[in-house]
């Protein structure tokens, strides 16, 4: 079964930008989650995260917060 | 493919790398570009304006066209961390972090500048949690809250008025009488009327908070008291350039701590060249054009160099790396 990928971020991020392109690039399949328009997911994340910093990344159940390459390609396998 | 000799190493890839990369690209040098931000300061500046032939982009979109244009041409562009730069008779030796080194005959340094902090107790260990430096990123969380922007120039205008389209009340701390932003800027932030206020001649004392950001002490009472409170702070107080390389290689530096360079993007260093931010030579106007501009000065004066030099990079590298490895 394929590890679950969420993304939490605005559309004015760089960062989630990059690591939307990251995931299109090789190929992962992720879920988006513009936290300027879901209060819900808002809320999760940074009750989630401890922080108010996008993006957030939940890989499986792991956060990430920012865009680290490295770090995304370790929890999803991805060679870099 | 990383070759273990380039004509010119560029490091970075904000405006002014990309410039320098397609120009050197054209003159059929083999170039390197290396940067750890992609896009530098551009990347994430928000929608661009003003950037000649292109009606509006954004900024991390506008970097990606000129990566593409850039490759087109040859160019090589990697993700990395330029640890050291060391000139030996007539090459530069370029250490990246995880990589081998390569030799270069010219090096390009567009690495653009930092942002700068406010320099308080408390202002890392609240980072994210309500203090923040992008306010294109982390502004538009704020739905409905109350944010400060620190700043008055252009980049905390820019910041303000993004941040309001989403929160509900917005207060700039200027440090003068007056702002400096793009009268276009100010014009647009005007039109939020009463969402914005504008707190002159005030500077943020003290930041407080625990676990997250609460309020901060300001240098001059604003409606009575001291104290202001907000859910996010953001810092747009400038930038500042990371001169540890070029301190590393001798480079002179101007009065104001950045490279200097003649018109022709030289350094006191023979062969080495600057563009961007990381030089004055516009004074404190500081725009994609400019860094453009600069990246292929830089890149016809790397070409014109390397032309004259010819090979002496390579002709002298090996015994020049044999004599440098029995020394040490």
């Amino acid at each position: 079964m394929d590890t679950q990928v969420k993304i939490y971020t605005t559309p004015t991020c760089v960062y989630c930008k990059m690591t939307k392109e990251f995931f299109t690039e090789n190929g992962v399949k992720y879920e988006e989650l513009d936290v300027t328009k879901d209060a819900v997911a808002r809320n999760e994340m940074i009750e989630r995260s401890g922080q108010m910093g996008v993006p957030v990344i939940d890989i499986g159940g792991e956060l990430i917060v920012g865009f680290n390459k490295g770090k995304l390609a370790e929890l999803l396998g991805i060679k870099v | 493919m990383q070759k273990d000799h380039y004509d010119v190493v560029v490091v970075g890839t904000g405006a002014a790398g990309l410039s320098a990369a397609l120009y050197t690209g054209r003159y059929r040098m083999n170039v390197l570009v290396v940067g750890g931000k992609f896009g530098g300061e551009t990347s994430s500046a928000g929608v661009i304006y003003n950037y000649p032939g292109v009606k509006d982009i954004d900024g991390y979109d506008l970097m990606k066209i000129m990566k593409e244009q850039a490759e087109s041409v040859g160019a090589e562009i990697i993700d990395g961390f330029v640890e050291k730069i060391e000139k030996r008779g007539a090459c530069f030796f370029v250490n990246i972090k995880d990589k081998s080194e390569i030799r270069a005959n010219t090096v390009i340094f567009a690495t653009g500048t930092e942002r700068k902090k406010l320099g308080l107790p408390n202002e890392e260990a609240l980072r994210s949690k309500g203090i923040h430096y992008c306010t294109t990123c982390d502004g538009p969380l704020y739905v409905e809250k109350t944010i400060i922007v620190v700043g008055g120039g252009d980049a905390a205008i820019k910041g303000a008025n993004l941040s309001a389209e989403y929160a509900s009340k917005i207060y700039i701390l200027a440090r003068g009488n007056s702002l400096r932003a793009e009268p276009i800027n100010l014009e647009r932030m005007k039109a939020f009327g009463g969402k914005i206020t504008i707190l002159y001649e005030t500077e943020v004392k003290e930041i407080i908070g625990t676990n997250k950001f609460e309020k901060i002490k300001l240098s001059k009472p604003f409606n009575g008291s001291d104290e202001l409170s907000a859910d996010g702070l953001f810092v747009e107080i400038g930038a500042e350039p990371d001169i540890t390389l070029p301190n590393a290689l001798g480079i002179t530096l101007d009065e104001h701590g950045y490279i200097k360079a003649n018109a022709l993007m030289q350094t006191n260093i023979e062969g080495i060249y600057v563009a961007g931010d990381a030089v004055n030579l516009f004074g404190t106007f500081k725009q994609d054009i400019t860094a453009a501009c600069m990246g292929a000065v830089a890149a016809t004066s790397a070409y014109n160099f390397r032309k004259i030099h010819g090979d002496l990079c390579e002709i002298h590298s090996i015994p020049i790396k044999s004599e440098s490895a029995v020394a040490s």
